[in-house]
């Protein structure tokens, strides 16, 4: 059996757990067990299970290094704080950006809308923005809430891509 | 000045106007920024202004009539006034008021009379040009340009559109077509309120979204729109035109309260005002000129009107003084 974190190499180490009922393995090769900083296999997983809910409290509360802002802030003024917000809270603006914009991406300042006709394009270019065009048109989809939909254009863009 | 004119449209709409939200490089967004980098924002401006046809002027130098006259005249925001670190960047005849240090860093608008948004956008731009070449805003490919509120990422850009639409409302049209203009991501919203009651069906139309979409897209779509209104404002007025001595009455007892009145409110001078408006847009009225009305819309505002007469008045003596002034103008 291969390591359940790396995927590479063989697991030397299982883990066995039951809590409630609710029967869990795990197994890990010395090397990725020793990385996530576990020397003593028969404490494996006590740290572990105390780091998730730290680990989510983080997720949920980003702070803006530049500025201190949270997400509360934000819920309390419906402002940001500063320009770097705009990266800390990243994660969760594609999604509030849709909802207000229908679109989470701007286009490219100064510049003339990106569709040029194809007869001046090169092969690769017009595969380019075939491809831009389709993502375009998934970014609609979502916001429409067709998801199938969009995950037909998602596997074509794959097919484009792949070729 | 510009609110004055008639312009392009004119019979259904007051004014154009854009506003570009902006953010300079480095510094927080005003709600949180300490009063010292404030200062040094205005100081950077002013100091990039010097020699140019802009002047800076700060909040706090302003006399409080003066500043709630621009309130009135929609170039300063009600939440702008309490700002004692805010500035205001102007030409000679205000129709390029930039407010520093209000929701964003820099809100720069550009106004004209009329149906002028073309106008508007060119003159915006070149002035924001001019800014840009000097000091560098926050923005990035990613989402354009960063502004305080998620609503104005992008393009930082609104475009409003001031109509008067008492036609369609007369007709019963008005409900169903703003509501359905709000359907497609247009914002509508009465002139003196947050509601769309509207006082005198005046409607500030602009546009919702602004973000991954080109600044001549939302224009094209909003003139689109606003086309669309004015030609159906249009039709109703013919409609009521025809065979109807109710309106035609209503329309001169207005103008015959106006020229007669001895005491007068501002809501009421504004309501009669605007169906006089109407009726010389109709040419059922002649003789009063469509600037008249149009000025004096402006100037019987409370405080517009304390600041034209040099005189802190209140409450009965304002209305006769107002009434007065516009015995005088029409």
């Amino acid at each position: 059996m291969k390591c359940q974190s790396c995927g590479k190499r063989e697991a030397t180490v299982m883990y066995k757990e039951n809590i409630n009922g609710a029967k869990q393995e795990i197994y890990l090769c010395e090397n990725c067990a020793n990385k996530m900083g576990f020397m003593d296999f028969s404490s494996i997983f006590s740290p572990m299970f105390v780091s998730i809910p730290e680990f989510m409290e983080m997720e949920r509360k980003p702070i803006c290094k530049n500025c201190g802002y949270t997400l509360d802030d934000y819920a309390k003024t419906g402002l940001f704080g500063c320009e770097k917000c705009y990266e800390t809270f990243e994660d969760t603006l594609d999604e509030l950006f849709l909802k207000l914009h229908g679109k989470n991406r701007h286009i490219k300042l100064g510049e003339k809308p990106k569709v040029k006709a194809k007869s001046t394009l090169t092969k690769n270019e017009s595969k380019t923005q075939e491809i831009e065009e389709l993502k375009e048109k998934i970014q609609e989809l979502i916001a429409e809430e067709k998801y199938e939909e969009a995950a037909v254009i998602r596997d074509k863009i794959k097919k484009i891509e792949g070729k | 000045m510009w609110f004055k004119e008639i312009s392009k449209d004119s019979d259904v709409v007051i004014s154009s106007r854009i506003r570009f939200a902006r953010s300079i490089k480095g510094y927080n967004f005003p709600h949180i920024l300490t009063t010292e980098k404030k200062k040094e924002i205005i100081s950077l401006l002013e100091d990039k202004l010097k020699g140019t046809d802009y002047k800076v002027l700060k909040m706090s130098d302003i006399d409080d009539l003066t500043k709630l006259s621009l309130i009135e005249k929609h170039i300063i925001s009600k939440e702008f006034l309490n700002e004692s670190m805010g500035a205001i960047i102007t030409n000679e005849d205000n129709s390029i008021v930039t407010m520093v240090n209000e929701e964003d860093h820099l809100r720069m608008q550009a106004f004209e009379a009329g149906f002028n948004v073309d106008k508007c956008y060119k003159k915006l731009q070149e002035f924001e040009n001019s800014i840009e070449s000097k000091i560098e805003f926050s923005k990035n490919d990613k989402y354009g340009y960063i502004t305080a509120c998620p609503t104005n990422v992008g393009s930082g850009m609104r475009v409003s559109v001031l109509l008067h639409l008492p036609a369609l409302a007369k007709v019963g049209l008005l409900n169903k077509l703003l509501d359905q203009a709000a359907s497609i991501g247009v914002s509508v919203r009465g002139l003196y309120g947050e509601n769309t009651s509207g006082v005198g069906h005046l409607y500030q139309i602009s546009n919702q979204k602004t973000l991954g979409m080109s600044d001549k897209d939302i224009i094209s779509g909003i003139k689109a729109i606003i086309t669309s209104i004015i030609e159906q404002e249009r039709k109703a007025r013919e409609i009521l035109k025809k065979d109807n001595i109710k309106f035609e009455d209503d329309v001169y007892r207005a103008y015959g309260i106006l020229k007669n009145a001895r005491i007068i409110s501002e809501e009421e001078a504004v309501k009669l005002l605007l169906t006089l408006r109407l009726g010389i847009t109709m040419d059922i009225i002649q003789d009063v000129k469509l600037e008249a009305v149009t000025s004096l819309l402006v100037d019987i505002r409370s405080y517009t009107l304390k600041t034209i007469l040099k005189e802190d008045i209140e409450g009965r003596e304002e209305n006769i003084k107002r009434a007065e002034y516009i015995r005088k103008e029409i």
